[in-house]
């Protein structure tokens, strides 16, 4: 029963994706591009070289880690709309304490910079948590404008207390020593062994909410929180956990960014990465596979996108349009799954119905 | 008598279960039909292939002998077709009359909502129909008798002439009751309407109903006159063997207080005093009945009694232990369980299988843990598999989807749940709300045993002969406040009615 479930939606994904692609070729025509040349420069974009291949894996990696911070919440009834402050928070303090920490080994600097990482951003988290929960505050509404307080911080600290000594950078901190980099995978590009801790950390987000007594718990307390709480669960405490460690992995995706390709913190370190993280979630239905799978999807259009500017100078605006379309289009998934199980459902019946009526006529 | 509605050879299959089977049956003009049947025996399926809610997969469908081609709840309402499900699709936020008017709203100057013409308009069904209710009350504020009274509202507004009800008692008072049962009879007197009542109450289809159907695991048994048939001949019928309504036999004496309730104060949803001032206490060994019209407060005592309402004011201990505003889990390690008033908000997550809901409160049990923290889903399905069975639960199996079962059964998940705890102190609200006669009888005989076995049981039923079969000592309640307290054989469900609208209270009588 399960198994086909998935495979339906991994259908109905491509379905979706292939109209989608059908739109912006029609859209590319009529604009006066060739849709082939142009989509074989998107694929080009995303596959042609290594370092092509890195940068779209390093982005897919951060859609991931920010597509499962979002999944947990949701198994829990809470939506964490302020990810991007926690991944920002993560990223300057990450990066300010390995240049605390300059000269001492790579053992220790990393782990106490993914920790504090971590910390801040789970604090971050745990503000609206706790509101949530014993105010009733709508978390909504304090993730955002918690996003906006932690993006001016982020900047006044880079700007003042923590600002880099090279005067030609007006906002960043300083230079993370190149002893705490983490090792490239692919020369050139941000690929980094970081990947291979989201790897991790992704396969054990999926073993917590699928396989544990946890993740069991969790799922009860977001399907039905007053059940939950008839059946004594702390309901409070795992909603504000979950929270914390959903601004964990952000804090931590904020790490990775730094530690992994930019070296530095700066504003770069994340363009609003966690609100399209939060789409690939939305998209996935908080499931954590799909969620792997759709970050992947998203990854190679948005850099496929960059080739195709360049090759088949397809303008950006464009690309915009066309992945609009595609986000609609995989936002329509679910419809089309329903109606896909629905024709099946009507002609199995309808089969059953026929042969029982057969069946028995025979046997009269 | 001309046939409204036909039937002819109408079959429907969902995935693994043929819901009806080869069905034809027409239904008179102007008459109240009766369609009664265990919990999926497809009466619901049926009705919802009238109302356009199901497309059969096989077989045709006549209304006024025009043959219906599309299904659609639309196309049914402009047949003139309404239909009152058992539960109710009203927006809380709005009111009566927003809520009547709803999909039809009256205009002002063709573009705004004209709030106070369609307070007229529900003013004057109101009057036609005399379906007594205020326009202007808030959906969430009122009782629900009154929220049924605007259901049917709504679909006479639309015009219906043919009315499907569908377990409309099973949420009513019994003087609920009798007011719907008049309305009905009055539409059907006066307005020539075609009423469909789907129930499992026969008592209710002797007393409403011109002719009756009886399905089976979805099959039609048998559709006979009313006058012709008696409640045993309709209860074999529906369960194809005959039933024994058994005397309960109950045993032993009360032992030591389990439940003991101080002077409890506590605020309803609106923070407005619901419970004022109850004190009671419960024994081992017995069942203390709770006999009270809806919206007496029983619910929010029962609420605050097992950690789910804050207490104001007063005490409450369970097993010797002080249980005054602990969380719901803390009462439950004290040694209660709790069958609540609406399992589908609190006592089941819906979208979750049976053999999850099944688990809950036992997940943390050694056998399902592997090092304290890998749930082993083999002994979980294998624990689920035996509830399933013991308890008789009817559906797809244990990975089927709770929100898709039948209430009945729904109901046997809950109490298979909460009864296997085998606590001390049970809670029992609303058992059998919405469950046929097959489970119920079930029900009350599980309850007796776990009283016979030594457990103190509150029980709180908007059904008087429930209270009265299975309760020891019975305590009434209006409007927040106990009226009286009787042992179970010394007074009349007559009497208790006056305790229970508050028109005596005891010491007076």
């Amino acid at each position: 029963m399960k198994k086909r479930l998935n495979v339906g939606y991994l259908v109905a994904l491509l379905i979706s994706l292939a109209v989608a692609l059908l739109i912006g070729a029609a859209i590319l025509a009529i604009s006066g591009h060739n849709p082939l040349v142009a989509y074989r420069a998107l694929l080009g974009g995303a596959f042609s070289n290594g370092r092509h291949i890195g940068d779209m894996l390093e982005y897919a990696m951060v859609l991931c880690l920010c597509g499962l911070a979002c999944d947990i919440g949701s198994r829990v009834g809470i939506f964490n709309v302020g990810g991007e402050g926690q991944l920002l928070l993560g990223a300057i303090f990450a990066a300010q304490i390995g240049v605390w920490l300059d000269g001492t080994s790579a053992w220790i600097a990393i782990p106490l910079a993914a920790l504090g990482a971590m910390a801040v951003g789970g604090f971050y988290a745990w503000i609206p948590g706790v509101l949530k929960v014993k105010l009733k505050v709508n978390e909504v509404i304090t993730t955002i404008m918690l996003n906006t307080v932690a993006a001016f911080l982020c900047q006044f600290l880079a700007k003042g207390p923590w600002k880099n000594a090279n005067k030609n950078i007006v906002a960043g901190t300083g230079n993370l020593p190149s002893a705490f980099w983490f090792s490239k995978l692919v020369p050139g590009s941000n690929l980094s062994t970081a990947i291979i801790f989201s790897a991790i950390i992704t396969f054990l987000v999926w073993y917590i909410l699928q396989k544990t007594t946890k993740g069991y718990e969790m799922r009860l307390t977001g399907d039905n929180p007053r059940f939950a709480l008839f059946a004594g669960l702390k309901t409070d405490r795992i909603v504000i956990i979950t929270m914390v460690i959903s601004g964990m992995m952000c804090g931590l995706c904020g790490m990775f960014r730094v530690y992994g390709a930019e070296h530095i913190y700066k504003s770069s370190v994340s363009n609003e990465y966690y609100f399209e993280g939060l789409m690939v979630a939305m998209i996935a239905q908080y499931q954590p596979l799909p969620t792997v799978i759709i970050s992947l999807i998203f990854a190679i259009l948005k850099i496929g996108a960059m080739g195709m500017e360049t090759a088949a100078g397809v303008p950006k605006q464009l690309y915009l349009i066309i992945q609009t379309v595609v986000i609609f289009c995989m936002a329509a998934e679910t419809g089309i799954r329903v109606a896909i199980g629905k024709a099946r459902e009507k002609r199995q019946a309808a089969l059953d119905i026929k042969t029982r009526r057969e069946g028995g006529a025979a046997h009269e | 008598m001309t046939d409204e509605i036909r039937f002819e050879h109408i079959s429907m299959e969902f995935p693994g279960v043929l819901a009806n089977d080869d069905i034809s049956l027409s239904i008179r003009d102007g008459e109240v039909f009766a369609l009664v049947g265990e919990n999926g025996a497809g009466k619901s399926t049926l009705m919802n292939i009238l109302y356009g809610i199901n497309t059969p997969t096989a077989g045709e469908l006549y209304v006024r002998g025009e043959k219906v081609t599309t299904f659609s709840p639309k196309a049914a309402i402009d047949r003139g077709i309404g239909m009152v499900h058992q539960h109710f699709m009203l927006v809380p936020s709005f009111t009566v009359a927003q809520n009547i008017v709803l999909g039809r709203e009256p205009k002002n100057a063709g573009v705004l909502f004209d709030n106070r013409k369609a307070e007229k308009l529900t003013r004057e069904l109101v009057e036609e129909y005399g379906l007594e209710v205020d326009p202007s009350a808030e959906i969430r504020d009122i009782s629900v008798g009154l929220q049924q009274r605007v259901e049917i509202l709504k679909t006479l507004y639309r015009g219906a002439d043919i009315l499907i009800l569908d377990e409309p008692t099973a949420v009513l008072t019994p003087q609920e009751t009798d007011e719907l049962f008049e309305v009905i009879r009055r539409i059907v007197r006066e307005k020539q309407m075609t009423v469909i009542i789907i129930t499992h109450k026969l008592n209710e289809v002797m007393a409403i109903s011109d002719r009756v159907g009886v399905m089976r695991q979805g099959k039609l048994i048998g559709v006979e006159e009313t006058k012709n048939v008696n409640e045993k001949i309709l209860a074999s019928m529906m369960v194809g063997r005959p039933v024994l309504f058994d005397h309960l036999e109950k045993a032993g004496e009360p032992g030591e207080v389990a439940i003991k309730v101080d002077d409890l104060y506590v605020a309803d949803n609106r923070g407005l005093p619901a419970v004022r001032g109850v004190s009671l206490e419960v024994k081992k060994g017995e069942v203390l009945g709770i006999a009270a019209i809806e919206g007496n407060g029983q619910s929010e005592l029962l609420e605050a009694i097992t950690g789910l309402r804050k207490i104001n004011r007063g005490t409450v201990a369970v097993c010797g232990r002080d249980a005054t505003n602990h969380t719901p889990g803390e009462i439950r390690d004290m040694g209660l369980s709790h069958v609540p008033e609406d399992r589908l908000s609190t006592g089941v997550d819906k979208l979750a299988s049976v053999a999850d809901n099944l688990l809950v409160g036992r997940q943390k049990e050694k056998r399902f843990n592997l090092l304290g923290f890998h749930q082993r889903r083999s002994t979980v399905e294998r624990y689920a598999e035996e509830l399933y069975r013991k308890f008789d639960i009817r559906g797809a199996g244990i990975h089927t989807e709770v929100g898709s079962m039948s209430g009945g059964n729904m109901q046997k998940v809950v109490v298979a749940r909460e009864f296997t705890f085998d606590t001390p102190v049970l809670v029992i609200s609303q058992p059998t709300r919405g469950v046929d006669i097959g489970a119920m009888e079930f029900f009350h005989t599980r309850i007796i045993e776990k009283r016979n076995e030594g457990a103190a049981i509150l029980l709180s039923s908007a059904d008087l002969d429930e209270v009265f079969r299975l309760s020891d000592r019975i305590i009434t309640l209006y409007e927040g406040k106990i009226t009286g307290e009787f042992s179970a054989n010394a007074i009349t469900k007559e009497e208790i009615g006056f305790y229970m609208t508050g028109s005596r209270k005891e010491g007076e009588a």
